[in-house]
């Protein structure tokens, strides 16, 4: 673990500074290419000098055949030293050697060091008689000549002829005695006049060749050149037989400097751009490095953050496990809440802590988070605490995995509703007892908006006495409205509008049509709730006062049956005091009268008069027994009764005073029709009618009667009208059904007639009205039920 | 004194007869008429404007009457009175004994007083003085 720490941690320090690494592998590859290069250059170099050298070793192979050559020269002329020690056909030997070797001056044989013979002699007599083993000059290689009892080349030297000369001496011995020398004189130009050495590319090289001194031991460069000898740049081999020195000279020894230099140049810029490569590849990683450091510094303190916030956030948070339903971690508002440790929670599950009747509700929910049918979800259960308390809570379900994974966690977010639960179950109880109170009051109890008349209450009670229930009430817009009864509809909304915009509250009656089609009388009682000086809703409560308008209706009915009766009873009351009164007055006048009367004459005319007073009287109480009987007849006897039967007989009895008057009745009356009534009473009304009708005709013109029957509210209606004078009902209207009471001074008019009909229509359960213009006509309806 | 006029309005007949023999045997009065009805009464009132005859002096009004009865003559009466120019004595003389019509007759100020019937001597020699 360490490990791959430190590693990750080398590697990151690579990453996080990329300019480094990449000055770190240029230098590396600037290493590697550098060794590489000086490696090639050496390389080469050797085999730039491995060639040299081979061409000087041609050349020195060259020269060493050429002086083995001479050796054999020089040997081929000692043998012409005969036993005596003298030269025998010197002269001739010499000629044949340097017919045969052209590279040959000439040659000499020195005896004892002496030059004698030298062919040719021309050119080269200056050295006869030279004593080369005591001159100094050439002493030293004379000797090492002898030394070395081999040819020993001396020189090069100045020939007397001109250019530069080697000598070639052997020493000879003759008897095991030293004799002297051979030698060659050889031209330096001949000898180096090899094919080695003239197809040497000179452009490339210079050659030159030096002598050590024997004596001196210093070394003398003998070709002249321009070029400068640097032995660093050339190639040497030593020729022991002369003690020189051969050189062959790198006259371009920069030459592979100049590609070294451009290939190094290359290779830097190579290493530069690996090493920038590197630095541009790793600077994105460093980016990136660096960032995923800022992220994970991030995480960690959000991290923290959210550690906290879980450990003391005012709500209970859980992981749960979702395969086992265990608590994977709680935070201390949990624990606090539900009385376990933190420990002590792990072990447990939802369902060891929720209530067992909220288990099933809790699962169901689950399930359909697993199958991904909701995305999440609130509940409202209740847990079981440590100590076997309550709680009410609300939690919050949300799942951790993604959409299409299967269930691995989720988080359960708890808030205590407990206090809440309290409360609301206070007032959902409140409520309960308002509702089950204004539910039993035995009134509909409602509220609506002041303006529109849209109830947002009603109670239950309306469903008892209207049949509705209060949500279709609520539900249906303007249902107030539209189940007013139409005729008190206008009045009732403009009641309660006048009233609302008063803002007074207010109590009237009207009637609604209830669900089974019944008229209910209601009694509103309003009052306006007024908010910000506006009517903002209206309460009331409606009562159904349907009996009690009964009663009244009944009162009422009673109550004008009691006044008609007292009315009644004041005609009667006018009966006696004006009918009754007027015939005792008289009575009482013609009585005095007759007291005071001062003839028989005169008293036998008041006699008279107080006869025709009691004819008077005698019929008016006749009369007044007739209505009596009526109105005290209580069970009069009703059959049903053809009604053209009936008009005919009537007709029949007025007959006469119809043909006198030329009075046209005209009937639309079949046989058909029957009607139930007291036969005398039909008769009675019928005759009273017709003869009024005939009666009272107007004599500009011809009577004519109209008798109808038709039905009118259920009710069969007889209708009588005529052409006749008519009765100003403005005036006598309210007279027309009065005892006595006459319109005209007609002289058979009694006012008696329509008193007693109406009496009879009115004992018989119907009624009677009447439509009259003066001097048009008048029209009779009868009213049978 | 003898000068007097006297107008009986009413619909009974025998009434009449019995006025007009109280009215005889009083002496004030020097001519009396009869009408059974308010509308003869107010026809009679008409005619004596246009003729510019002399107009009762006292009248006995009925108040049941067909046609016209007392209070539609007094109606039609108070129409004519700018046309008359005496002073016309009117009294209801009626057997109603009903407390609104006396007071309907003191209410109106063209009545002087209500007799009840029956209407004796001493009564029209009241009215009359």
């Amino acid at each position: 673990m360490k490990l791959t720490k430190s590693l990750t941690s080398h590697n990151n320090w690579f990453i996080i500074k990329p300019k480094l690494t990449g000055i770190l592998v240029f230098l590396l590859f600037c290493i590697v290419f550098s060794l590489i290069i000086s490696q090639q250059y050496q390389i080469a170099k050797k085999a730039k000098y491995d060639a040299m050298r081979a061409k000087l070793q041609a050349i020195h192979k060259s020269i060493d055949e050429s002086l083995k050559n001479y050796y054999v020269d020089a040997l081929t002329l000692s043998l012409s030293i005969n036993d005596k020690g003298i030269p025998e056909n010197f002269e001739a030997v010499g000629k044949q050697i340097l017919a045969t070797n052209p590279n040959i001056d000439a040659v000499q044989l020195v005896p004892n060091g002496i030059i004698k013979y030298t062919y040719p002699e021309k050119g080269n007599q200056a050295a006869k008689g030279i004593d080369i083993l005591n001159s100094k000059k050439y002493c030293f290689e004379a000797f090492k000549a002898i030394e070395t009892r081999k040819m020993y080349f001396a020189g090069p030297f100045e020939l007397r002829q001109g250019g530069l000369g080697i000598l070639g001496r052997l020493a000879i011995y003759k008897n095991n005695k030293f004799w002297g020398f051979s030698a060659v004189i050889i031209r330096l130009e001949t000898l180096l006049k090899k094919p080695e050495f003239v197809n040497l590319d000179h452009s490339k090289y210079f050659f030159q060749f030096s002598k050590i001194n024997l004596n001196t031991k210093k070394e003398t460069f003998i070709l002249n050149t321009k070029e400068k000898l640097d032995p660093e740049n050339a190639v040497t081999s030593i020729i022991p037989d002369g003690d020189w020195k051969l050189y062959l000279v790198d006259k371009k020894p920069n030459e592979l400097v100049f590609p070294f230099v451009i290939r190094s140049l290359l290779a830097l810029f190579l290493a530069s751009l690996i090493g920038f490569l590197i630095t541009s590849f790793f600077k994105k990683p460093a980016e990136l490095e660096i960032l995923l450091r800022k992220q994970s510094d991030k995480l960690l303190k959000n991290e923290i953050k959210f550690k906290s916030i879980f450990d003391q956030a005012a709500v209970g948070i859980t992981y749960v496990d979702s395969h086992t339903g265990k608590f994977s971690e709680v935070n201390k508002r949990f624990c606090e809440l539900t009385g376990y440790s933190s420990e002590e929670s792990k072990s447990m599950d939802l369902e060891s802590i929720t209530h067992p009747e909220d288990i099933k509700k809790s699962l169901l929910f689950l399930e359909k988070l697993y199958k991904h049918e909701i995305e999440e979800f609130s509940l409202e259960k209740r847990y079981i605490s440590k100590y076997g308390k309550i709680i009410w809570v609300n939690i919050t379900v949300s799942p951790l995995w993604k959409k299409g994974e299967t269930p691995s966690n989720h988080i359960v977010i708890i808030e205590d509703i407990s206090k809440r639960k309290k409360a609301d179950k206070i007032i959902i109880d409140s409520q309960k007892r308002i509702e089950s109170l204004i539910n039993t009051v035995d009134g509909i109890v409602w509220e609506c908006d002041a303006k529109t008349l849209e109830f947002n209450f009603i109670s239950k009670k309306v469903e008892d006495i209207l049949g509705y229930t209060s949500e279709e009430w609520i539900n249906t817009p303007d249902f107030w409205t539209n189940h007013i009864l139409p005729k008190d509809k206008e009045f009732t909304l403009r009641y309660c509008e006048e009233q609302t915009a008063l803002k007074q509250n207010h109590d009237f009656e009207y009637r609604i049509i209830a669900k089974d089609g019944t008229i209910v009388w209601m009694r509103d009682i309003v009052n306006v709730i007024v908010e910000n000086n506006e009517a903002k809703s209206l309460r009331g409560i409606m009562i159904d006062v349907t009996k009690t308008k009964e009663i009244e209706k009944e009162l009422n009915n009673s109550f004008n049956l009691v006044s008609e009766q007292n009315k009644r009873l004041l005609n009667f009351s006018y009966i006696v005091s004006h009918n009754l009164r007027s015939h005792t007055s008289n009575i009482s006048s013609i009585v005095d009268l007759i007291e005071t009367s001062e003839s028989e004459e005169e008293k036998e005319e008041m006699v008279q008069l107080l006869k025709s007073v009691s004819d008077s009287l005698n019929e008016t109480m006749l009369n007044l027994n007739e209505i009596v009987n009526i109105q005290t007849n209580v069970g009069i006897v009703t059959e049903n009764l053809n009604l053209k039967q009936y008009l005919d007989n009537t007709l029949s009895i007025l007959g006469d005073q119809i043909e006198l008057k030329g009075v046209t009745v005209v009937s639309s009356i079949d046989d058909t029709i029957e009607v139930n009534y007291n036969p005398a009473y039909l008769q009675s009304v019928l005759y009273n009618l017709i003869s009024n009708a005939i009666r009272y005709s107007h004599h500009d013109r011809n009577p004519v009667i109209n008798i109808d029957c038709y039905i009118e509210n259920k009710k069969t209606v007889v209708q009588i009208s005529d052409n006749g004078i008519g009765i100003d009902l403005n005036k006598n209207g309210h007279k027309i059904f009065g005892m006595y009471k006459k319109f005209s001074t007609h002289k058979d008019s009694k006012g008696i007639g329509l008193f007693i009909t109406k009496n009879q229509i009115d004992a018989m359960g119907g009624s009677i009205t009447v439509e009259s213009e003066p001097n048009l006509g008048t029209t009779f309806k009868v009213y049978i039920s | 004194m003898k000068e007097k006029t006297i107008w009986i309005i009413d619909d009974d007949p025998i009434y009449q007869i019995i006025m007009k023999k109280i009215i005889v045997k009083s002496e004030i009065f020097s001519s009396n008429f009869s009408f059974s009805d308010g509308k003869e009464a107010i026809d009679s009132l008409k005619k004596i404007i246009l003729k510019n005859e002399k107009f009762p002096d006292i009248i006995l009004l009925d108040i049941e009457m067909p046609i016209l009865d007392g209070w539609g003559f007094m109606e039609e009466f108070a129409l004519l009175k700018p046309q008359i120019n005496a002073e016309i004595k009117i009294y209801i003389s009626s057997s109603s004994i009903a407390i609104e019509d006396k007071e309907r007759a003191q209410n109106n100020p063209g009545i002087l007083g209500y007799m009840s019937k029956p209407v004796t001597l001493d009564n029209l020699i009241k009215i009359a003085s």
